[in-house]
């Protein structure tokens, strides 16, 4: 936008210009046309200048809002109601001539000639006449020299004494200035501002003074304004900004007049004849066409200076069709300056019109206003120019481009501001609906900027095309070739042939500086948005253009910081990489960066970068040609390049144990273009992260070793001597970490690597230290004369699994990951913890007993500490006993575990051992728990080091014996004790009390087995009861054990029955009582029956007795074949009772007794009722059907058998023997 | 100057960790030659517009709140008055990129449509006429992840630095075949 003339595209605000107060800042530039020097108007006022702080306080107001350098917006008309250019001047201006002078050499006017003002064609003296449109100097004198209001600063005097001389003074001087005014011909308004002096003045006098100046000088009141004296800045600023506001109005009205004046003329129809006729040239003068043209672009401006943009834009795009009409700029022939002219005033329009649209935010619109003006001017040039196929063209096509960059940054559309983040406005709602294609949306102009650059290369390329002879200067080449090449060569806006693309030795067009200039200003707009590929991209085109120019340290500067961390490596954008390489290598080259060309060349032997011609493809050779001062060390890291180099680094198993080696393979993969020269690398150290020492592998030629190859493979096995660091770097920070000394592991191999090779080297590794280790990175080290290099290679956590060559030919896949890192185990401890000889099991009440001995199978001896832990529920102390210590230590008992700690066990010699046995109190209940032995030792030659052998156990102790009980009921032979008969009281003294009360007998059937998983020997069962005080109670044992107890063997049943007899202390006691049994079994192991006799207490469920209910026993006694029935009642209640009893006939049997009878019981008495039987059955169970019956409850009472009667459901059931033991006794008594 | 239309001239998918996963490149119809037998760009140039249009996905991801539902994102910036690019990520971080070439192709070219008359008038692209390149692109692509010989982390690593590209030449094919059809108006591809 620099190329165009001065004042052809600013945005047109009104000229305000200050008369009175004197001011550096913008001054009144009265000299800009010294041609009209001496006919200007001179507005001059005689008044002093004023110089207070108040006035320049005003006037400092006044010039912070200028707005000449607003964004071209529409937000700032909300902000502001006004928008002056503001200009100042002390007490003078000269404004231009309104009419012009006729030349000398033109005869005297005759009386018929217009003059015309020096702008306009009409004129002869003005450069346009006589056939010229319009100009800069036309826009340049209203924007500049022709102010829209003249505003006038006086002081008004203080002092009463001179006060009427000095107002007087100042109405003169407002006058004089008026008929300046009018005699120079232009309408611009005079506004006053008058400003009261420092000392204050009575107000009523000031204002009459006022009045009076003001009418006397016939001026508006909205022209006149007065400044009292000795106000705040605050009241200074708001009487400046109503007075702006209000002059502002005038402003506006003073281009509406214009703007009148203009269209005024156009309506007229009638072109207007210059003041001379025109004789030179074509004296050609304007046409019809033509003068509207000027006069609709003067519309425009008017309006733009009111600022009426949507008016402005409606008369801008009038002048512009009419311009580019086959009437106007069709007649030009395209060899006269006119043509350029009007190209210009085009282009002018054409940009004013965009900045209309893009004022208003019609962001689309003004994209498709840009493409349409070059759309017709690339038309026109084709038809009437010299066509598009030129640099001519390609310049304008960039400055167009750039042109819509420029306004866009002067616009600051806040849709398109670098801190949204958006790189296009959004169509306004008018284009929405279209088909709309993508460049309609106006794109930041970063863009822009990158079309102007495309187009400038295409300037270059055409200029490069330029013949030789057209390319010498004019002064130098024949006249007739000069006159040529005039017609051939588009030259608007830009250079003639021979400064395009000069000859050597001439100065001319720098192509690449225009071109790098585009692109940065396009990387600048891109950075701002983030959009950092496109910058990177853009870098990349400067670098080629420095390239072109040979700028060789630029192109470093530019592209190394790109190249360090280039996210097109990393991504895989190998192609843009490769580009990017080679660019920054060329130019490294040149500047003698030997570590860059190295480190390159390092990259780009990978061969996933093309291979380049005339490339050498060796490193050695890599710094031919290049003067470095001395000799370069590189060291290349592997995160800065897509090294040809790849590593891996495995251990054959995931684990190890300190003391022992582990299997290892290092191999080498050279990715290198086929047919590059092979590598020779030096030295080769792998650092381990851990308490592996460094391996250090160095090149010998034909070096020892197994050595096999197969295809790319070679495959080679490494001894490795532990040899204290030689020459390993000081600043090795995992060396220096993981180890105090610097002791590596040295190997020598063969370490030349031809492209698409493999080493394999396959080596054991001594582990040191527990813990995990693992290969952290690879140093390659290669010396040449003329360069050293270093490459370091981390091994990176990886998920793609390795190979483990099995030989040069086979190879497997690993099936962990990260198979680089191996888990070092503690040296494994070698004493061993053993139980001795354990049952299988172990039972409740019975103590424990643990044996375990500690063999020491260590080479040494080995002095050890025990500790012990059980852990469960409920626990039972214990002691640890050590063989050959006297005392015992005893469990601290917690609750979940009791711990015996650290018991010493003195020195285990080697191959020797000791047992130490742990004892366990009887446990009540079966339990289990567990058992940790841990010995701590350490050995005789590294005391530091203790070694932890541990052994868990699980111990379950179970119950030997469940056991079911019956309590059956029996008659007691006793009479029962009679209430007639008085107890008398019992003796206190008597050691013994006997008991007086009620007695039952029972007998308690006990049925016990063995759960254990051994054989047991009962030596003893037992009943043991606990009677309440007032019962007491007496057991027998029915049938004694064999001598030397009964073998039980699992899961049998045995049997054991016991005779209860309880006797009530009172008779008055008739309560129920219950009776607290247990059952005591006497046993040992069958496996060790001298062993110590364990008691195994069974609790037996409550026994309750001496219920309160009358009872029914029914017991049988057989003589001879008689079967003698006998039914009990027993009444214990204080009740007396009654009885009915009748058995019923039966099939079965015949009896004697009484079929029906009545018993009355007494209270606390029973009675018996005897039945005979004469059984009709033989060896079966007979069923007498006796119904015993309470006959006040009506209740049917239930008989209870004794011995030799059986209970059912439903009653009772008596034995009959068979026959031939007919005289046997059976059970009676 | 024969009247055009836009064409695909460049379809790029690009993996999760901004990787190229593949790139075809076609060709543009070119008024001199009055062919359609070189690409606009040189494949490098493609490879450039391709990793720029990252940035756009990168400042799409930073200025929308919520991430569009359907993925695509529609234009993502336009180049110059030839070339726009459009995109569209799916729910696994690929991009799928169409660069268009708004003067790909000759209009009258179009006969084969049946839509010949329509043609001409085709200067610039509706909101959602990218839709069914996606679509095709992405079953494409879901073809591809569907044959197991086929490993995604292969591909875009859950490291994040780089990956194989597709060498699938059913995909390949597919893409072309996309790109060769599709032109504005067409609803599937």
């Amino acid at each position: 936008m620099d190329d165009f003339p001065r004042a052809s595209l600013d945005h047109n605000i009104p000229l305000l210009v200050t008369l009175g107060i004197p001011s550096d800042e913008s001054p009144y530039d009265a000299s800009p046309e010294p041609a009209f020097k001496d006919q200007a108007t001179l507005l001059r006022s005689d008044e002093p200048i004023l110089d207070s702080d108040q006035a320049r306080a005003l006037l400092g107001y006044i010039l912070d809002h200028d707005a000449s350098d607003l964004p071209w917006n529409a937000m700032q008309d909300a902000v502001s109601k006004y928008k002056f250019r503001v200009r100042t001047a002390a007490r003078s201006l000269l404004l231009p001539p309104r009419r012009a002078r006729l030349p000398d050499d033109i005869g005297p006017p005759l009386s018929s000639t217009v003059l015309h003002s020096p702008f306009s064609p009409l004129s002869p003296v003005s450069p346009l006449y006589p056939d010229g449109l319009i100009d800069c100097r036309w826009l340049r004198k209203h924007q500049e020299l022709v102010p829209s209001v003249l505003l006038s600063f006086y002081m008004l005097s203080s002092d009463p004494t001179q006060a009427t001389l000095r107002d007087n003074r100042i109405k003169s001087d407002i006058n004089a200035l008026k008929n300046a005014l009018v005699q120079s011909g232009y309408k611009t308004r005079l506004a006053v501002v008058v400003l009261g002096d420092q000392k204050r003045s009575s107000a009523d006098g000031v204002q009459e003074r006022l009045e009076n100046i003001r009418k006397i000088c016939g001026i508006d009141t909205k022209s006149f304004f007065f400044v009292p004296t000795q106000e705040s800045q605050d009241e200074l600023e708001r009487i400046a900004e109503n007075t702006l506001t209000t002059i502002y109005a005038h402003a506006t009205e003073y281009y509406r007049d214009l703007g009148r004046h203009a269209r005024k003329k156009r309506s007229r129809g009638v072109a207007p004849q210059p003041s001379v006729p025109p004789t030179s040239g074509t004296s050609r003068s304007l046409s019809l066409q033509d003068w509207n043209v000027r006069y609709d672009f003067k519309s425009a401006i008017f309006a733009e200076y009111r600022q009426e943009m949507d008016a402005a834009y409606r008369s801008f795009e009038q002048a512009y069709e009419n311009l580019l009409s086959s009437e106007v700029v069709e007649l030009i022939p395209s060899w006269s300056p006119r043509w350029n002219e009007a190209r210009l005033l085009a282009d002018i329009i054409a940009i004013r019109s965009l900045r209309c649209l893009l004022w208003n935010g019609q962001t689309t619109a003004a994209v498709r206003r840009w493409q349409l003006h070059r759309d017709r001017i690339s038309d026109l040039v084709e038809s009437r120019g010299s066509g598009t196929n030129n640099y001519g063209w390609e310049a304008w096509e960039a400055r167009w481009a750039t042109i819509m960059a420029n306004l866009l940054e002067r616009v600051k559309l806040p849709d398109l501001a670098p801190a949204t983040l958006a790189l296009y406005a959004q169509p306004e709602k008018a284009a929405m609906g279209d088909r709309l294609r993508p460049w309609d949306l106006l794109h930041h102009p970063g863009y822009w900027y990158h079309i102007a650059a495309t187009h400038l290369i295409r300037r270059r390329a055409f200029a490069l095309a330029i013949p030789e002879d057209d390319r010498r200067p004019p002064d130098s080449s024949p006249a007739s070739k000069v006159a040529g090449k005039a017609f051939s060569y588009d030259t608007y806006m830009c250079p003639e042939p021979h400064e395009e693309y000069p000859i050597p030795g001439f100065k001319g067009t720098k192509h690449s500086e225009l071109i790098v200039d585009c692109l940065m200003k396009a990387r600048s707009e891109f950075q701002k948005r983030q959009q950092l590929r496109m910058a990177a991209e853009l870098s990349l085109e400067c670098g080629r253009e420095y390239t072109a120019v040979q700028d060789w340290q630029s192109i470093v500067l530019l592209l190394e910081p790109l190249w360090r961390d280039m996210s097109f490596r990393t991504e895989g954008w190998l192609d843009i990489a490769e580009d990017l390489s080679w660019g920054l290598r060329t130019a490294a080259s040149h500047v003698g960066r030997a570590d860059l060309v190295l480190t390159i060349d390092w990259e780009l032997l990978n061969r996933c970068f093309a291979n380049r011609r005339n490339w050498h493809c060796n490193l050695s050779k890599s710094l031919d040609g290049i003067d470095v001062e001395f000799k370069p060390t590189v060291k290349i890291h592997d995160g800065n390049v897509l090294s040809f180099l790849s590593t891996s680094f495995v251990f054959r198993t995931e684990e190890g144990k300190a003391g022992q080696t582990a299997q290892a393979q290092l191999s080498i993969t050279s990715n290198a273009h086929p047919g590059s020269a092979p590598i020779i690398l030096d030295r080769l150290q792998v650092d381990f992260a851990g308490s592996i020492r460094p391996l250090v592998l160095e090149h010998k030629e034909d070096s020892a070793g197994p050595r096999r190859k197969h295809r790319d493979v070679i495959f080679s096995e490494v001894s490795l001597q532990e040899r204290a660091g030689q020459n390993t770097e000081e600043d090795n920070p995992l060396s220096a970490a993981g180890h105090a000394t610097t002791a590596s592991l040295y190997g020598d191999v063969d370490l030349t690597l031809a492209p698409g090779h493999t080493l394999v080297f396959a080596m054991d590794i001594p582990l040191r230290e527990p813990g995990e280790a693992n290969a952290a990175s690879t140093r390659f080290s290669i010396s040449q004369d003329a360069f050293d290099l270093e490459y370091v290679a981390r091994f990176q956590e990886s998920t793609v699994p390795d190979y483990w060559y099995v030989s040069a030919a086979s190879r497997k896949l690993m099936s962990r990951s990260n198979a680089h890192s191996i888990h070092i185990l503690p040296r494994p401890p070698k004493m061993e913890i053993k139980q001795l000889a354990v049952p299988d099991e172990f039972y409740t009440s019975e103590s424990i007993e643990l044996r375990f001995e500690l063999v020491n199978a260590e080479d040494e001896n080995a002095s050890t500490k025990m500790d012990v832990v059980l852990r469960g529920e409920e626990l039972s102390p214990c002691v640890l006993e050590v063989e050959g210590h006297d005392n015992p230590c005893p469990a601290e008992a917690g609750e979940q575990e009791s711990i015996v700690q650290g018991v010493s066990l003195g020195t285990i010699g080697t191959a020797k051992s000791t047992v130490v046995t742990l004892r366990i109190e009887p446990y009540a209940m079966s339990t289990q728990f567990e058992l940790t032995l841990q010995a701590t030792y350490h050995l005789e030659s590294d005391t530091a080091t203790s070694i932890i052998q541990t052994a868990i156990f699980q111990v379950n102790v179970v119950n030997p014996f469940e056991a079911s009980y019956d309590l059956l009921p029996r008659l007691h032979p006793d009479p029962w004790p009679t209430l007639f008969v008085y107890e008398g009281p019992d003796a206190d003294d008597t050691l013994v009390k006997i008991p007086k009360g009620l007695s039952q007998s029972w007998c308690l059937v006990t049925r016990y087995a063995s759960f254990a998983a051994a054989g047991l020997l009962v030596k003893d069962v037992d009943v043991s009861i606990r009677a309440p005080p007032s019962v007491r109670c007496f057991t027998t044992k029915k049938q004694g054990l064999p001598e030397g107890g009964r073998e039980v063997r699992p899961k049998t049943i045995e049997e054991a029955a016991f005779d209860l007899v309880a006797k009530k202390m009172s008779l008055d006691d008739r309560t129920a009582a219950s009776l607290d049994a247990s059952f005591i079994i006497k046993w040992s192991r069958l496996s060790d029956a001298e062993g110590p006799v364990n008691t195994t207490v069974l609790p037996v469920p409550r026994l309750n007795i001496f219920g309160i209910e009358p009872r029914v026993l029914g017991s049988v006694s057989y003589v001879r074949d008689l079967v003698v029935l006998q039914i009990t009642i027993e009444n214990a209640s204080n009740h007396f009772l009654t009885f009915g009893l009748g058995l019923e006939p039966s099939e079965e049997f015949a009896f004697s007794g009484s079929k029906q009878t009545t018993l009355h019981l007494l209270p606390v008495s029973r009675r018996s009722v005897t039945y005979r039987l004469l059984p009709l059955v033989r060896g079966e169970w007979v069923r007498p059907a006796l119904v015993v019956r309470d006959k006040y409850f009506q209740k049917v009472l239930r008989v209870i058998g004794t011995e030799g009667v059986k209970m059912d459901k439903e009653g009772f059931l008596v034995w009959v023997p068979p026959e031939e033991e007919d005289d046997v006794n059976q059970g009676g008594d | 100057m024969a009247a055009t239309i836009p064409a695909i001239a460049c379809l790029g998918v690009i993996g999760r960790n901004n990787n190229p996963l593949h790139i075809t490149i076609f060709p543009s119809y070119d008024p001199k030659t009055n062919t359609a037998s070189t690409p606009v760009r040189t494949p490098l140039q493609f490879s450039l517009l391709l990793s720029s249009s990252l940035d756009v996905f990168d400042l799409r991801l930073r200025t929308t709140s919520s991430a569009s539902v359907s993925g695509d994102l529609g234009l993502l910036h336009a180049i110059d008055e030839r070339l726009a690019v459009y995109g569209f990520e799916t729910n696994t971080g690929t991009r799928l990129v169409a660069v268009i070439d708004m003067r790909g192709r000759r209009a009258d070219a179009r006969v084969a449509g049946g839509k010949g008359a329509a043609a001409a008038a085709v200067v610039g692209l509706r909101e959602g006429e990218m839709k069914p390149v996606f679509k095709a692109m992405q079953t494409a692509y879901v073809k591809l992840l569907q044959n197991p010989f086929y490993d995604p982390d292969e591909h875009s690593p859950p490291t994040g630095v780089g990956g194989k590209r597709i060498t699938s030449r059913l995909f390949a094919e597919d893409m072309r075949r996309i790109g060769e059809t599709w032109m504005p108006g067409v609803t599937s591809l």
